[in-house]
């Protein structure tokens, strides 16, 4: 099922947004900052040459500083802004020698200033000042005392100032962020372009191509188009294993039906009962070797496209063993092999595994070697436990099968080159499929100094609770021998 | 039937005058301070109240220095004031005493006749000398600032007494046309030495001034309010204004808003109408005022006098420059600069020097 979350276009677009936002937002309080100290500067040197020009007025007339305030002075401090305007001249004592406003200049502020020159922002009257002050020594006649000179002018001009610069930048920063939005979503769509063409090769792909893929992709695609690579390959192969495995079947049914069919026109042409009685013996036979290779067929096909959705209980394989092994000894076909069971394990030992499957891959091996030795062999079937897995083998001491062939044995309608016998050679597939299903490995191996070991290998897990463990199997004995 | 008829304007009038009352009750009134004649300005007046008759116009002509005290004194503060004393209404500006105006007019109006949008100069009143018919046939009347300095050098003995300027102590304006004079050239002490060598009278108003002219004490006035010499000369034949050709100052009246009038609203409404195209318009055509502004049309507009003066006249800028003047320093130089100049003239040799120079 496929979800659509979200676009990945939209995804960066966020992303970018937010980091853009984020950034941005401390360029602009570092842009505001730093603009309105542009202007603060910008406006503090009007107030300096104001002082400058006022403290150039100032002369000394019988031992008192007089000053005639400069006109261009208070129009400096007005600047274009039309600041309202505070001037005063101070004598040594603080005393205002001329002021145009009774604003007072704390003593403190005269103590900073007789330093250095000083700027400082205050308040008067519910209004912002800018405030600068400095002293200047004068020589008169009389007396030497320095004067100070204090002008300030309200703060709208540096706010105007203040504000414009920061717009300008502000806009600047805004139009580059479109840009580099625009240029964004361009280079997103070319970023995107081989996806884009991944996906249109993908929809026009022919449906029964099964092909690798023919595309150019970046770095960060590679290991999609690998996948998809290797989906195909999976599909292919299972595609080839499922149109084999069709032709072997019809192949498999197509020789006994043509057994059948010579034998039934055989009797048809003779006149004798006898031969119509050794023809239906033959049919008979035949049809129940057709019925049994059609059920194996079922089998393995119901193993591999069904069996993934079969309940997996745990299971206690050592009581199913034993159940097994009995049964099949009791059955007809067992009566000239000797089928025993090596010595089991004590307790139960759990796998995860279905019943059904279980039996199933016990009866085909059973069978197998019942079928592929000769009478009188020797079947023993036992279980050895490793640390986290379990060893279900089946050792007879027949023939043995090449060390070449073995691994063929695993494929369907495969016999091992034995010609002699009426199996099918679908039981080791059907025991591989199982033994896959259920998360196991099936080997096979020679026995000294003649004959087969199959074994299979099964991940053991951890019992169940109590209540569920008395249900499959009654571990009672320990060893048991069949009759 | 005399007397039904009379019954019958009682009848008529007692609701008049109830209907009358209680619109007044009504009301918003609005108390305006000026130093601006009531007389001049009455048209202006009379138009406002048509143009608004839910405000109580309450219109007091006071002297300048009077208005500038009004302005930090006055309890309940006046909600306009208007003064011709240029550099106090800067001042009180200045000192925070105006708020800021904003209405289409006021942010239309001439930058170089407002300042900060909170004080406006509304009229454009050049300053002017007159003369007495007598004088020209004593003597070529004076055209500009050298004519009549050379006036007062050379008749000295004619003129004793009979040339009237302000005097700069009582008036402001007077004291702001003399400190604008000695902005423009240092030749304006040989002027005042002038004057006090032929005793100029010192007077508190252009009033007064143009009263002693018709009367024949004056032969001569220096510095006078053309404004309201050009209408005292309609009416008095004797009397001849003449806007110097050299250069003449131009004042401005500045209103503003006080910054705690009781009826801000009303005020705004007034001073609007003061820039409006209305209240211009009325300046123009039924005061001699003068309108600032350039899309009026009528007899006393900006732009005509300049038609007929030419590019001499030099509004006296409303800018920061005008609060030195009211510096009391800065002041009281200039006053005993004035006083020594006027009160021990030089010799008029010493000066004769200059004005073959400017010759």
């Amino acid at each position: 099922m496929i979800e659509v979350a979200g676009s990945l276009k939209r995804r960066l677009a966020v992303w970018l947004l937010l980091t853009v936002t984020g950034l941005g937002a401390l360029l602009m309080i570092e842009a505001w900052s730093s603009t309105h100290r542009a202007a603060e500067r910008a406006f503090d040197s009007q107030l300096e040459a104001a002082a400058l020009t006022i403290a150039e007025a100032v002369q000394w007339q019988g031992g008192e500083p007089l000053v005639e305030i400069p006109a261009a002075a208070l129009q400096i401090l007005a600047t274009r802004h039309q600041e309202r305007v505070f001037y005063a001249v101070l004598d040594a004592d603080g005393q205002p020698v001329s002021t145009n406003m009774p604003f007072t200049i704390k003593p403190e502020w005269r103590a900073q200033v007789a330093d250095a020159p000083w700027t400082l922002t205050t308040a008067f009257d519910d209004t912002s000042w800018r405030l600068y002050g400095r002293e200047y020594d004068s020589a008169g006649w009389v007396s030497q005392e320095p004067v100070q000179v204090w002008v300030g002018h309200t703060r709208a001009g540096r706010q105007a100032l203040g504000d414009e610069l920061f717009e300008r930048t502000l806009s600047r920063f805004l139009a580059m962020v479109l840009l580099a939005g625009i240029l964004m979503a361009m280079a997103l769509r070319v970023a995107l372009g081989p996806m884009r063409r991944l996906r249109r090769q993908l929809r026009h792909r022919d449906a029964d191509d099964m092909g690798p893929l023919d595309a150019r992709v970046p770095e960060e695609m590679r290991e999609l188009a690998q996948t998809l690579d290797h989906l195909f390959a999976r599909q292919r192969h299972s595609r080839e294993a499922l149109l084999r495995f069709t032709a072997d079947a019809s192949h498999q049914l197509k020789t006994p039906l043509a057994g059948l069919k010579s034998t039934s026109e055989l009797a048809l042409k003779s006149q004798d009962p006898a031969d119509w009685q050794a023809a239906l013996l033959a049919v008979h036979d035949g049809a129940d070797r057709t019925s049994r290779l059609a059920s194996q067929l079922l089998s393995l096909a119901r193993l591999r496209h069904i069996g993934e959705e079969g309940k997996v209980t745990p299971l206690d394989i050592v009581a199913v063993l034993r159940e097994c092994v009995l049964d099949w000894a009791g059955r007809e076909v067992a009566r000239d092999h000797d089928l025993g069971l090596a010595e089991l394990p004590g307790g139960p030992l759990w796998v995860r595994a279905d019943g059904w499957a279980i039996r199933e891959l016990l009866g085909n091996l059973i069978d197998n070697a019942l079928r592929y030795t000769k009478a009188g062999s020797e079947i023993t079937l036992g279980l050895s436990r490793h640390r986290d897995t379990v060893s279900l083998y089946v050792e007879d001491d027949g023939p043995g099968v090449p060390f070449e062939a073995r691994e063929r044995l695993l494929q369907p309608f495969e016999r091992g080159g034995r010609q002699d016998t009426d199996g099918s050679g679908l039981g080791l597939a059907i025991v591989d499929s199982i033994a896959r299903q259920l998360g196991g490995r099936l080997s096979l191996s020679e026995r000294s100094p003649h004959g087969l070991i199959v074994t299979l290998h099964l991940p053991l897990i951890d019992p169940p609770s109590d209540h569920d463990a008395s249900r499959p199997g009654e571990p009672g004995a320990t060893r048991e021998t069949p009759p | 039937m005399t007397l039904h008829r009379h019954r019958f304007a009682w009848m008529l009038l007692v609701p008049l005058c109830a209907l009358a009352l209680s619109a007044r009750a009504q009301a918003t009134p609005l108390v305006v301070e000026a130093a601006l004649d009531i007389e001049v300005v009455e048209p202006l007046l009379e138009a406002f109240r048509s143009a608004h008759p839910e405000i109580d116009l309450e219109f007091h002509d006071r002297s300048t220095l009077t208005v500038d005290a009004l302005v930090s004194e006055a309890d309940p503060a006046p909600d306009v004031v208007i003064s011709s004393a240029m550099p106090w209404q800067m001042a009180r500006v200045n000192e925070g005493y105006a708020q800021r105006l904003d209405s289409p007019a006021a942010r239309n109006w001439p930058a170089w006749a407002k300042w900060r949008n909170e004080v406006f100069g509304f009229t454009f009143e050049p300053i002017v000398m007159a003369y007495r018919l007598d004088l020209s046939k004593q003597m070529m009347p004076p055209q500009t600032h050298a004519d009549l300095h050379t006036l007062l050098t050379t008749e000295t003995a004619q003129l004793q007494g009979k040339v009237t300027t302000y005097s700069p102590l009582k008036s402001g304006v007077g004291f702001s046309l003399f400190q604008q004079d000695a902005r423009y050239t240092p030749r304006f002490w040989d002027l005042v030495a002038g004057m006090g060598r032929v005793n100029a009278q010192l007077e508190g108003n252009t009033r007064t001034m143009l009263e002693g002219l018709s009367d024949g004490r004056y032969w001569l006035g220096y510095n006078l309010l053309g404004s309201y010499a050009m209408v005292w000369a309609q009416e008095h034949p004797e009397v001849i204004v003449q806007v110097p050709q050299d250069y003449s100052l131009v004042m401005m009246r500045m209103a503003f808003i006080h910054r705690d009038a009781p009826h801000p609203a009303a005020a705004a409404a007034f001073v609007d109408f003061l820039l409006g195209r209305e209240g211009q318009r009325v300046l123009a055509g039924q005061t001699p005022l003068f309108s600032v502004r350039p899309d009026i049309v009528g007899p006393y507009t900006a732009a005509r006098l300049r038609d007929q003066v030419g590019d001499r006249l030099y509004p006296i800028p409303l800018n920061a420059s005008l609060l030195a003047f009211v510096d009391p320093q800065r002041r009281d130089a200039f006053l005993a600069r004035w006083r020594r100049e006027f009160e021990h003239p030089r010799p008029a040799a010493d000066e004769q020097v200059f004005i073959q120079d400017s010759d």
